[in-house]
């Protein structure tokens, strides 16, 4: 009986990191039309960047929750410059610029060896977080649950943002029909950039908050980027309600599969996938075949 | 000598390989109303497309109020007062009525004589589309699809306003309601370009009529002129 709650604890609060993840990789998708593959290099330099101020790696120590936010802020500028400078050069060309998210991934992964070197980095649970909570027999750990928090407090800000304000109206215009939004005078261009460095900046952040539970080592960005794609496809490019329901249908799959069929994990995770495809090619929740 | 609200001077356009626009020039008179006719197939849309930035020249000169505009990107066309309701309508179907005019707002030009179009003034003008402010635009009907469109267009208080086809698709009495809000349009001193396939729908609102055959110029002439010469129209629009 544990077993089971604990599995489905672990499954939602993976599927809540999921989500931080995937849902800028499907408005980045939704929008730009590319997948952006330098997310999971970004998760992962979230991760070691974050990790990083919590140990005092670079002269100064900060609590878990700011290193956080610092981390995210600088990987999210670092988002808007790759924006800006690189894809922004290659108009139209998708090909092009899904090549270029590509070498950038590469680069970022020597990088990270470079600095952090090859031993995983531990991160610690944040302090006051580090116990249980009991119900009816069950122990849940109290940071998986922080994180099913946070993953659903920014699945609302995201909603509001999207649904509720001007520029996420043209948001959701340039992902509808991205030459009629230039028509009416949105500046598309600058949409992508938006979007660009929050999408980095959230998938720092759930690199960090990650942390805790997965550790921090080289080859994590290419553990999680298929996962994203993975979410993106199951939901629909574009579509928040579908990155969130993806994200805890991956969660969970992900999750049952290692638990259950750990020799049959990435054929049970992408089985999914390959239906989708066959039989809903925009996604459960999207509106475009991307 | 009056400027021209939207000049085409010799403009050459491709998709691709395919070259679409020979050599094509007209002019909409400021305040005026041209009409734009030509069989299925015949440019007519392509030369909204140039109009608007979605396309550019590849030979040629396009001009807005005498300002040079061939090489500029459709949100800075919009940004100089020109505003396109497109062939299909086009509206943003994931968002609301009132999102979709909403995401096409912008400022009326400093010194602009006319009183600037907001929300409140679209749904005056359209008030079924009040009733459904709040509804996503993909579940209109074609003919308030088409109010939308029209509205999403004016919410960028242009002085420039090219209309792809707005009647196509749409039933009789719809299209007699379209073509009074054209009308108005005119009357407000707005400059439009109105594209349609039916020449009688055309003449009655028109001031001037520019026949495209096959990618060219092939008539420049006026409503009261082209009534009268049945064997022209024929010649280029076909039997109707
Ligand atoms: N995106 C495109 N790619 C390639 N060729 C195109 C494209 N759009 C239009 N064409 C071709 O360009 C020519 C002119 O098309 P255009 O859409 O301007 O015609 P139109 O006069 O608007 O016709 P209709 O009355 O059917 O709307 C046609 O031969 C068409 O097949
Ligand atoms: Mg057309």
């Amino acid at each position: 009986m544990n077993f089971w709650i604990v599995l489905t604890v672990n499954s939602i609060t993976f599927g809540g990191l999921l989500f931080l993840l995937a849902s800028g990789f499907s408005l980045i998708f939704g929008l730009m039309r590319i997948p952006n593959l330098t997310h999971g290099s970004l998760f992962m330099l979230g991760a070691y960047v974050g990790g990083s101020i919590v140990i005092g790696l670079f002269g100064f120590k900060l609590n878990f929750w700011l290193a956080a936010v610092l981390a995210s802020l600088t990987v999210a500028a670092l988002g808007a410059l790759i924006e800006r400078f690189l894809l922004r050069q290659l108009p139209g060309d998708q090909l092009a610029q899904v090549l270029v998210t590509l070498g950038i991934s590469f680069m970022a992964a020597d990088f990270c060896l470079m600095v952090w070197g090859g031993d995983p980095m531990s991160v610690a649970t944040p302090e006051g977080l580090g116990g249980f909570a009991r119900a009816g027999g069950a122990v849940f750990p109290l940071y998986r649950l922080a994180i099913i928090a946070i993953a659903v407090v920014v699945a609302v800000a995201l909603w509001l943002l999207l649904d509720r304000t001007r520029l996420g109206a043209m948001i959701r215009a340039g992902v509808d029909d991205p030459d009629m939004a230039r028509v009416v005078g949105i500046r598309v261009s600058q949409l992508f950039t938006i979007v660009f460095a929050l999408g980095a900046g959230l998938a720092a952040f759930a690199g960090i908050i990650g942390g805790p539970i997965l550790s921090v080592y080289p080859g994590l960005d290419q553990d999680m980027l298929p996962l994203a794609l993975l979410v993106v496809i199951i939901g629909g490019a574009g579509s928040l309600l579908g990155s969130f329901v993806g994200s805890i249908l991956v969660g969970f799959i992900y999750n049952f599969g290692q638990a259950l069929l750990p020799e049959l994990a990435y054929f049970v995770l992408f089985l999914p996938m390959l239906l989708v495809l066959l039989l809903r090619p925009q996604g459960l929740f999207g509106r475009h075949v991307p | 000598m009056a400027t021209s609200a939207l000049r085409l001077e010799n403009v050459d356009a491709f998709y691709g390989d395919s070259h679409v626009l020979q050599n094509v020039s007209f002019e909409l008179g400021e305040a005026r109303m041209l009409g734009l006719l030509g069989r299925n197939g015949a440019g007519k849309s392509t030369c909204m497309n140039v109009g608007m930035g979605l396309l550019s020249a590849r030979r040629g000169e396009v001009s807005v109020f005498g300002e040079p505009v061939t090489k500029l990107s459709p949100e800075m066309i919009a940004a100089r007062g020109v505003a396109l309701v497109p062939q299909g309508r086009r509206i943003f179907r994931s968002l609301t009525v009132r999102e979709n005019l909403i995401v096409a707002a912008r400022k009326p030009d400093a010194g602009s004589k006319h009183a600037p179009w907001t929300i409140d003034t679209v749904f005056a003008m359209f008030p079924r589309l009040k009733e459904r402010s709040n509804q996503m635009a993909a579940h209109l009907s074609g003919g308030e699809q088409q109010m939308l469109a029209i509205g999403r267009a004016l919410m960028g208080n242009p002085r420039v306003l090219l209309m792809d086809e707005p009647s196509e698709g749409l039933a009789p009495q719809i299209v007699a309601e379209v073509m009074t809000t054209i009308r108005k349009l005119k009357e407000s001193g707005l400059s439009i370009v109105l594209v349609e396939q039916n020449p009688n729908l055309v003449f009655d609102v028109a001031d001037d009529i520019v026949i495209l055959n096959t990618g060219g110029v092939a008539v420049v002439s006026t409503p009261a002129a082209l009534r009268q010469d049945d064997a022209l129209l024929r010649q280029h629009l076909g039997v109707f």
